[in-house]
């Protein structure tokens, strides 16, 4: 029961047979065609907001599991993407390790960290995990921003790369009409790696927890290491998206520990509806594209995002993503639609 | 040394009177408000304001007013209609709310600093031994003792206070014996709101005014609240204390890790004692 429940919206009224099946071939599809996308766009301004977007879209994707998978909310996300980022800087900075080294260090540090810290920060309820998050990540913004010999303060540092990385060369990861295609075959792996990972027994013994902690610790399960697991690859997904943005943008500041970033993608992965692996990847776009139509005509664009946010919250809470799976039931002609 | 401490109280004092004003929410409503920290910055804007007409005083009085008219509004639009969905919702509705308050004053005030000149009844400093104090600064502290004071007395002695203690206890059981919850929660919430201002508007003199300037104290109460154990009167009231202490020194002496004490000591209180320092 608890497996049909939780499957993602869209394919939970779908017909047994297909209940399998539709999620992999559908994501097959998408991907494939978004990888089509640079052939046929033009605009290298749209091909750079599509980057940002995708990049975007890996760090909600990290908010997005967090909040389906553990039942937190996360305010302090830049800590693991920025982190990520500060390290590929700082590696390059001093040199003597291979790139692919630091890449791969980049994200299995965050990873690390993060389990560690989990076994303090889940002994509180949910409320008070969310405000730990924020101080956490704020604490490294803080840190980052004073120890000026480290990391150079506010003026940040650049990242300077080897002229090939993984056998590609290292322009592959600066130009949007091919970084694209990296981001998007990164974040298309995500989702199809979180949806294993759903339907396996991690997945559904975190499920078990949030629903009730004590009747699955009751049951004989231990409660805190799956979480610790969750919170930990979580981490991991957002760093990677760390990584692709100091790839990309070639330069980090303390922005990238900002707690309005950690935010930025909490609204993106509510817009976007966290019941679905794939809403905060599609809240991503939206936010992205909504903030550069907005950019043109408002200055407001915070107060627009923050009425969003209360909208979203209190009228649609599955977000967009459960909003199309309640029109593509109606369309199928399902009951409960 | 000591005035080292005296900094150390200065800033435990503010954060003392913003904490409190989360504890109260939290007692009544079981919800914590992220956008305490917009209302502590608007505050200081309103004071601000207020200043240039009323002088300190008026500009004290002004915030308070102002912030308390927002916490009924805060508890009527948004606490009471949320209060049957998960705490999370709230929790993201006032983040909603924090951006939406940041905006408005940026359009009104423009996002430059603005300094708020020290009161001239304040404005010179005494001397304690071989070094001097600025007076302004043993106000704030008198101002924190005074919250202090005053609201462990109310909550001991009134019958409103009785209510507040047995709510933040067991909310439903208190409704049950006939304690009209929402209109206490109104007033809970206008308390929590006015002290929010409150600290503002004492605050502004010593910071500079930005629209951003409620965030990095918010962070600092949210760790006094959650090592003092989440609506915990006196664990506020000691964390506080603690964590203004070593936030001051930390900065004195070592600038680069500062913010990262106040999280050490988090971190161990939790392992500890996961909730909170002193037992309710």
């Amino acid at each position: 029961m608890s497996e049909t429940s939780n499957l993602s919206a869209a394919l939970v009224e779908a017909p047994a047979a297909r209940r399998g099946l539709g999620f992999p071939v559908t994501l097959a599809f998408v991907a494939a065609a978004g990888a089509l996308v640079p052939g046929h766009i033009g605009s290298a301004l749209l091909l750079t907001l599509l980057t940002q977007a995708t990049i975007g879209a890996v760090l909600a994707t990290s908010v997005g599991f967090l909040i389906r998978q553990n039942g937190l909310v996360s305010f302090g996300h830049a800590a693991f993407f920025g982190g990520a980022a500060y390290i590929v800087a700082l590696a390059a900075q001093g040199g003597g390790v291979s790139a692919e080294v630091v890449v791969i260090a980049a994200v299995l540090v965050p990873v690390v960290v993060a389990f560690a810290i989990a076994f303090v920060m889940l002994r509180v309820s949910g409320v008070a995990f969310s405000m730990l998050t924020l101080a956490v990540a704020e604490a490294l913004h803080e840190l980052m921003m004073r120890w000026r010999e480290l990391a150079n303060g506010e003026d940040g540092l650049p990242v300077r790369l080897p002229s090939s990385l993984f056998g590609l060369p290292v322009s592959t990861f600066q130009r949007p009409e091919t970084m694209f295609v990296v981001c998007w075959i990164v974040l298309m792996a995500l989702i199809a790696g979180l949806w294993l990972l759903s339907r396996s027994h991690l997945g559904t013994l975190t499920l078990a927890i949030q629903d009730n902690e004590e009747r699955a610790r009751f049951i004989g399960y231990e409660t805190l290491v799956p979480r610790a697991i969750v919170f930990a690859l979580s981490a991991g997904i957002a760093a990677m998206g760390g990584v692709l943005f100091a790839l990309y943008n070639g330069f980090v500041t303390p922005d990238v520990l900002h707690w309005s970033l950690s935010g930025e993608a909490l609204v993106m992965a509510i817009i976007g509806g966290a019941r679905t692996l794939w809403g905060p990847a599609l809240g991503a776009v939206v936010f992205f594209f909504l903030r550069d139509a907005a950019g043109s005509y408002t200055e407001h664009w915070q107060a627009l995002i923050g009425i969003v946010l209360i909208t979203v919250t209190v009228a649609l809470p599955t977000g967009l993503s459960g909003a199309i799976g309640l029109v593509a039931n109606r369309v199928r002609g399902g009951r409960h639609g | 040394m000591l005035i080292q401490i005296l900094n150390g109280l200065v800033y435990g004092g503010l954060l003392y009177i913003l904490s409190v004003g989360l504890v109260l929410i939290f007692g009544l409503r079981r919800v914590v408000n992220f956008a305490h920290g917009a209302l502590f910055m608007v505050g200081a804007y309103v004071g601000y304001a207020a200043n240039m007409v009323l002088g300190f005083w008026g500009a004290v009085a002004c915030s308070i007013l102002v912030l308390s008219v927002l916490g009924v509004a805060l508890d009527r639009f948004v606490f009471r209609p949320l209060q049957k969905e998960e705490p999370m919702v709230t929790v993201l509705v006032t983040f909603g709310l924090l951006l939406v308050l940041e905006d408005v004053v940026r359009t009104i005030w423009g996002r430059d600093l603005l300094s708020f000149p020290t009161p001239a009844a304040f404005s010179g400093t005494i001397a304690l031994g071989d070094s001097s104090f600025p007076v302004y600064r043993l106000l704030v502290v008198a101002v924190a003792v005074l919250v202090a004071a005053g609201l462990s007395l109310w909550l001991k002695t009134s019958r409103a206070g009785l209510y507040v203690r047995a709510s933040s206890v067991d909310p439903l059981t208190t409704g049950m014996q006939g304690v009209d919850t929402e209109r206490l929660s109104a007033l809970v919430v206008a308390m929590g709101s006015a002290l929010a201002g409150l600290s503002g508007v004492i605050a502004a003199p010593l910071l500079a005014l930005s629209p951003s300037m409620g965030s990095s104290i918010l962070i600092e109460s949210f760790i006094v609240v959650v090592t003092g154990g989440l609506g915990s009167f006196t664990g506020a009231f000691v964390a506080a204390l603690v964590i203004g202490q070593l936030h001051n020194l930390g900065v004195v002496y070592v600038p680069h890790i500062a913010s990262m004490i106040p999280l050490i000591l988090m971190v161990a209180v939790l392992i500890w004692r996961p909730n909170g320092i002193v037992r309710t």
